[in-house]
């Protein structure tokens, strides 16, 4: 799987982020089984994808709030891990597809802004030309499909050409399991755990932990 | 007065690129003007062209509420065109708010919760779950929001208060606070583990102080440096 398809494969997905359907599909958890898929591990991608999803299952893009994008660090992180993971040992790997990811989500964030503005000039044209309604509507997904591109290729391009020294220090899965379950848990609890809820929270947990013991 | 089949399915199909074009000018403005365009008869294209080239901003998933009661609107030609701009601009904000906290702020994380934990656990079975299940969802208020909004023109928006709306919201709130804690369950029992408890805590303590999910996203990766660098 080359840099150049991934990053296409992945701009595709990221339209359902807001430019078409919004079906779920570009949600990390989804995003790094396919991608795990295409590489022919889905196992490892289901366990990336789920950890991003973790990470970012807050996050709410209400009205103009344009939060970090969890969905490109999704498709980031699963398909450079696997690209690095070509030529550089696992640790190296999840290292530096994790770091990639979240500068991924930040810049993508910024990104969107100038989408989003391009998008107001594709309004203007419409007002020009009113009979072109669809054309400029959809010239949307354009934008949206680019946008995904620019962040996608270089950093897909960089993760299979680099090449980490030996001596450089690795990230295990137990540590990347922590840091992203210990937001993951955060996430959760400021999302659902209030007075009227704690009692189900509770419960849970003890299901939980009685399921690690058992 | 029915809404045929061809008409239901081009409004449906347009909804889904509600959002293509969104600007910081209008908004969703070009794609709710695109769907009601998409699904109107010939004759009233050009009135809501008109009408409707401004402002437009509401959940995704409930456009089709308001479309549907749009279209009902000028089928009727009873209303004026104040009295639909009207009922555009408070119907978008009702249903802007119920989505959102139906769906982006309880429905989705709560399935997405139950899925990644399915996932870690069972494999592929965690996304698949969660797609059939979220996919059921929105395209059960994309579809009945039409025909409601259609049928039920502006009464549609007492809809927000039908059991449609609040029973799912609060059997995801418990869903979603009992998944909470069944995340226990993906710790593994060594002694490096024991890092969540104050790592959660400080997440935790970031998010209620309504610390922007840049900064976290920031905190986040100084960490990783610095547990790598510290070596443990």
């Amino acid at each position: 799987m080359s840099a150049i398809l991934i990053s296409v494969i992945g701009a595709v997905i990221l339209l359902d982020k807001y430019a078409f359907g919004e079906f779920g599909i570009s949600q990390p958890l989804v995003t790094g089984a396919i991608i795990g898929a295409l590489f022919g591990d889905i196992k490892t991608g289901i366990f990336l994808g789920a950890m991003l999803q973790l990470v970012f299952l807050g996050g709410l893009p209400i009205g103009r709030d344009i939060p970090p994008d969890g969905q490109l660090a999704g498709i980031t992180g699963s398909g450079a891990f696997f690209l690095l993971r070509i030529a550089n040992a696992s640790g190296h790997a999840l290292l530096i597809a994790m770091l990639l990811a979240l500068l991924a989500a930040v810049v993508g964030g910024t990104l969107d802004i100038f989408t989003r503005h391009f998008n107001t000039k594709l309004f203007h044209m419409f007002l020009k030309r009113e009979n072109r309604l669809a054309t400029y509507h959809l010239l949307g997904l354009a934008t949206a499909f680019i946008r995904g591109l620019c962040i996608f290729l270089p950093l897909f391009i960089l993760a299979s050409i680099i090449m980490v020294p030996t001596q450089f220090p690795r990230m295990s899965q137990d540590l990347f399991a922590i840091i992203c379950l210990s937001l993951g848990l955060a996430n959760a609890v400021y999302l659902f755990v209030k007075k009227s809820t704690v009692v189900y929270a509770i419960v849970g947990g003890l299901c939980g932990l009685a399921w690690v013991v058992f | 007065m029915r809404l045929g089949l061809g008409r239901f399915l081009k409004i449906l199909f347009s909804s889904f690129f509600i959002q293509t074009s969104w600007s910081f000018s209008t908004l969703q403005g070009m794609g709710f003007l695109f769907s009601l365009v998409s699904g109107a008869k010939k004759n009233e294209r050009s009135k809501i062209m008109d009408t409707h080239k401004g402002f437009f901003n509401t959940h995704p998933y409930m456009s089709s509420y308001i479309i549907g009661a749009v279209e009902r609107a000028y089928d009727d030609e009873q209303s004026s065109t104040e009295e639909i701009q009207k009922f555009v601009n408070i119907a978008q904000k009702s249903f802007a708010s119920a989505g959102d906290l139906l769906f982006w702020e309880i429905l989705r994380p709560a399935l997405l919760l139950i899925g990644t934990i399915l996932a870690l656990k069972f494999g592929v079975i965690g996304p698949l779950i969660f797609l059939a299940v979220y996919t059921a969802f929105h395209l059960y208020h994309r579809i009945q929001g039409i025909y409601d909004g259609y049928n039920m023109k502006w009464d549609v928006i007492y809809t927000i208060r039908s059991k449609r709306f609040t029973t799912t919201q609060h059997t995801f709130e418990l869903l979603g606070a009992f998944s909470s804690g069944l995340l226990f369950s993906l710790i593994s029992l060594e002694p490096n583990y024991l890092l969540i408890i104050p790592l959660s805590i400080l997440f935790v303590l970031l998010l209620l102080k309504k610390v922007p999910s840049v900064v976290i996203t920031f905190v986040m990766i100084l960490l990783i440096i610095t547990i790598i660098w510290v070596g443990i």
